[in-house]
């Protein structure tokens, strides 16, 4: 164990609260002593630090070179290697950042330095009249079987197929969407035209108004409204009170034996519907709890309890 | 003695190929005589060019054993069929006993004409490493190879003849530094198919890139579509990732070692560990976290002019 010589002061104070016994010659000590202190166990963890041997990297440059030259075959034409060396300070200099995780970019820079390889070497091919594209017409076993390629096709195509489906997926639900922001829209306006047929039916009843056209347009808009207004005549509209009265009383000529039956129109209309009457919702403010309490039990209990007591 | 007789074997199976070919060549012309009456010819030529000029001289005697040890993976072991498929000028061997030290793989490339050496050497049957070595005379370099993709993968949609020869692309960067010079030089003698090789074809179809990046060496081959520069990828794909040039093949002193290099025993151990001591650190954190608070005052400075922004209620001022 190899103990740094710059924690020896620490070391050397737990040594002797550790052994005070012995003699101030002895506690002048050496890395020895230290070592031997802490073979025994007396340095306690904290007071010193092992020291890691720094790994020194060969880099024999003139071996290298050597070997190099050694290797390197000069008779040796260009025709025999095929070899290109291409330039990508440039791309370094405009990407400074690492783009060893990006793998869009750094297939981008392979594809890119074989295509300038490409560009540099078919034409010296061709200036030394070696063919390079086989004729249409040439067969050869190829590297990768048919069957494989055919799987490759398959799986291309495959994939094609996905992406298709999925975008008409994609254009189906955004259609869907929109149907139903449509249909959000139309039940809005009839929410708004009921409201505001209730509000005129109010201002009737309490006799600030004392038209009623807005029930003969079913959910015309105030517009429609203003314009019959220009073609009636306001004298004849004026009520009569008396006679207001009377009609309530004694009714307004006609039979009135079935005027009382429901009818499609008093059916589907929903003027008088208050929804948060009919809501299932906890009204604010009112508990369910004792209500509940008190409630019928359902039938199937009753019937039960009813048993039980014979 | 095996060892001996085995190459015998296999010179004789080579006078009995030349042999043969031979005998099939003298056959053919015999029946073209034959045939030449007949309607059809027995060969067809290619339309739109020249006949292929026959094979010229075969120069470059450059054959490379590819080969690797026992306990190698499926993947790592069709990455190496690749490499043969791709390249013509390379020889098979059987497995190597992992008991067998490395420097009898010079004996197995004599035996089998080799001067260069592609041997994959699998450890824990995880981890593969590569030796490229010039057979007897050295270098030879370590790598370890990582991020394989074989050809076999589905998207890679290239293809090229069996046996062309491919056009090398090296990055500028492996002229700065003289090893990765010498890496170079040993790539291009390892990979580039000699001209008028017997196995290869005469036509140039693909081209292999060799780049430099994050300190290692990536190995992409691409399938030339057309000659003005479109490429199509064909695999396989790997990452080389040096550690050590030696002078000799499979042994002598180092010439060069990566300090970027770490091995994955290490980068396994350093995962381990972070993983393990996860909840420790959390822990502790956590402990001194509680102490802090409890011993400590506030731990942001306080400005004196700060009562001024109080507001204060009349309750207060009673």
């Amino acid at each position: 164990m190899i103990i740094d010589t710059e924690a020896m002061a620490i070391m050397q104070e737990q040594v002797e609260s550790s052994a005070e016994s012995e003699s101030e010659e002895e506690l002048l000590d050496s890395d020895e002593e230290l070592q031997k202190a802490f073979a025994k166990g007396q340095l306690q963890s904290g007071t010193y630090k092992e020291i890691t041997k720094k790994e020194t990297f060969i880099n024999d440059v003139s071996g290298l070179e050597a070997k190099l030259k050694s290797i390197s075959k000069t008779d040796i034409a260009w025709l025999e290697r095929l070899d290109t060396t291409i330039s990508t300070a440039e791309e370094i200099e405009n990407e400074e950042e690492n783009n060893v995780h990006d793998d869009f970019k750094r297939e981008l820079k392979f594809y890119r330095q074989a295509e300038q390889s490409v560009k540099e070497a078919i034409p010296k091919l061709h200036r030394l009249k070696i063919p390079t594209k086989r004729p249409e017409d040439y067969f050869a076993q190829m590297v990768k079987s048919d069957g494989h390629m055919k799987l490759v096709r398959e799986k291309l195509l495959s994939k094609s197929l996905a992406t298709e489906r999925s975008e008409k997926a994609r254009k189906m639900r955004e259609l869907k969407k929109m149907g139903k922001k449509v249909q959000v829209e139309v039940l809005k306006s009839r929410q708004k035209d009921k409201r505001e047929m209730l509000e005129q039916v109010k201002k009737y009843r309490k006799g600030q108004q004392d038209k009623l056209d807005f029930l003969e347009g079913d959910k015309t808009t105030s517009k429609s409204t203003d314009a019959r207004k220009g073609k009636q005549n306001p004298k004849d509209i004026r009520s009569n009170k008396r006679r207001e009265w009377k009609n309530k009383k004694f009714g307004f000529g006609g039979q009135k034996k079935r005027s009382k039956g429901n009818t499609k129109d008093s059916y589907n209309d929903s003027r008088d519907y208050s929804a948060s009457k009919n809501s299932k919702a906890p009204k604010k403010g009112v508990s369910k709890g004792p209500k509940a309490k008190n409630a019928r039990p359902g039938k199937s209990k009753r019937q039960s309890m009813k048993a039980r007591k014979k | 003695m095996v060892v001996t007789k085995n190459s015998k074997k296999r010179k004789l199976q080579g006078q009995g190929q030349v042999q043969s070919s031979a005998a099939t060549t003298s056959a053919t012309s015999v029946k073209g005589k034959d045939e030449e009456n007949s309607a059809l010819p027995s060969t067809v030529q290619s339309d739109n060019m020249e006949p292929v000029a026959k094979m010229g001289r075969w120069v470059n005697k450059e054959r490379v054993l590819v080969f690797s040890s026992r306990g190698i993976g499926s993947r790592e072991r069709h990455l190496m069929r690749d490499l043969r498929a791709l390249m013509p000028h390379s020889k098979p061997d059987v497995k190597m006993h992992k008991s067998e030290k490395l420097l009898e793989i010079n004996e197995i490339a004599e035996m089998k004409n080799c001067n260069k050496v592609l041997f994959f050497e699998s450890k824990k049957n995880q981890d593969l490493y590569l030796w490229a070595s010039n057979s007897p005379a050295g270098p030879s370099v370590k790598f370890l190879v990582e991020n394989v993709h074989t050809m076999d993968e589905l998207k890679l949609t290239g293809n090229c003849l069996r046996g062309s020869r491919p056009v090398l692309s090296f990055d500028s960067s492996f002229d700065e530094l003289p090893h990765f010079q010498l890496l170079k030089e040993l790539f291009t003698q390892i990979f580039s198919t000699p001209h008028n090789h017997p196995k290869s074809q005469p036509f140039i179809d693909n081209v292999y890139t060799f780049s430099i990046n994050d300190n290692r060496i990536w190995f992409r081959n691409y399938q030339i579509v057309e000659e003005t520069g479109s490429l199509t990828e064909i695999g396989p794909r790997f990452v080389l990732n040096p550690f050590k040039i030696f002078e000799g093949s499979f042994g002598g002193p180092t010439l060069w070692h990566n300090p970027h290099y770490t091995s994955p025993n290490v980068y396994r151990r350093a995962m381990r560990k972070a993983l393990a001591q996860k909840y420790a650190i959390r822990h502790h954190n956590k402990e001194k976290n509680e102490e802090r608070k409890t011993t400590l005052g506030p731990t942001y400075k306080k400005d004196v002019t700060h009562d001024v922004f109080v507001t204060i209620d009349s309750s207060q001022i009673d």
